[in-house]
């Protein structure tokens, strides 16, 4: 299945963004799940860049996979350990100045998504997988591991 | 993502129009806050941020959007780079004025999903008119 291994920098998050539109497509989605993908992974890398790394740097691995007929992607990284579904939700009727905006990617995460589900890997890693249904039927391929 | 300044007086007070297009991420989301600020350096007090052109919106665009807001009330908006959690100890219990100084134009229909999505379409005016956003404040 498609994977994508890159340096967890911002300047990279075009290209990831790039990938998960390419695999996505390829694995027959439709535009708006397309997009929704895409926003979703990149939120999710974000969160892996500025507050996962920081400056320290690292690199994040984002592999495409279906099952069934949804779309699974799994973002892995070496990052201290940190579960985006345990984030609270963030108020969005709050005024202006007292937005917390940092909470507003994993909102998106979630909200754009099916499914999230946050474990750590055999290695101690983050991995983080999005779960988004098409409308395509797709072969069962059941990959992923719980 | 690509930044387009013009200054519109057809409302008979200057106006500035940030023309915003392409992705905005977080590798590009501080160029438009230093814009925001350089205008108000430069004494510019409306400023109407044009979204028809964004292909993509990421919730580091939104940190943006707020800022240009905060800047334009004469507030100096956090630092985004000394972490996002600098924006949970902002301290103001007065909402009135926060945005009356930005407008938001046409925002393409990827860029209103985000902004509907995440409560910030009720925050700012939104218009789909160059001309009635000018003619607003």
């Amino acid at each position: 299945m498609p994977t994508l291994r890159i340096d967890a920098t911002s300047e990279n998050l075009a290209a990831v963004r790039r990938f998960v539109r390419e695999a996505a497509a390829d694995a027959g989605a439709a535009g708006d799940a397309i997009d929704d993908l895409v926003q979703a992974v990149d939120e999710a890398v974000t969160n892996v860049v500025v507050h996962g790394y920081g400056s320290a740097g690292g690199s994040v691995e984002v592999e495409v996979g279906q099952r069934g007929e949804a779309l699974l992607i799994r973002i892995v990284d070496d990052a201290p350990a940190f579960d985006p579904t345990a984030v609270p939700e963030p108020d969005l009727a709050s005024p202006l100045r007292q937005r917390r905006l940092g909470g507003m990617g994993v909102h998106l995460v979630r909200g754009l998504c099916d499914e999230v589900r946050y474990r750590q890997d055999g290695n101690g890693r983050n991995e983080l997988t999005l779960i988004k249904r098409t409308s395509t039927k797709v072969e069962e391929e059941p990959w992923i591991s719980r | 993502m690509d930044l387009q300044v013009t200054t519109d007086e057809s409302g008979g007070r200057p106006v500035s129009v940030l023309a915003v297009s392409g992705e905005v991420d977080h590798a590009t989301f501080q160029a438009i806050i230093d814009r925001a600020r350089a205008l108000y350096a430069e004494g510019a007090r409306r400023l109407v941020i044009d979204l028809s052109g964004v292909t993509y919106l990421g919730s580091s665009g939104l940190v943006a959007l707020h800022s240009a807001a905060l800047i334009f009330a004469g507030l100096e908006p956090p630092d985004p780079e000394a972490g996002w959690s600098a924006f949970h100890g902002m301290r103001d219990d007065s909402e009135a004025g926060a945005t009356e100084n930005v407008r938001l134009l046409s925002p393409s229909p990827r860029a209103a999903s985000v902004l509907e999505r995440t409560g910030m379409r009720t925050l700012f005016e939104v218009f789909d008119d160059r001309a009635a956003a000018v003619a607003s404040f």
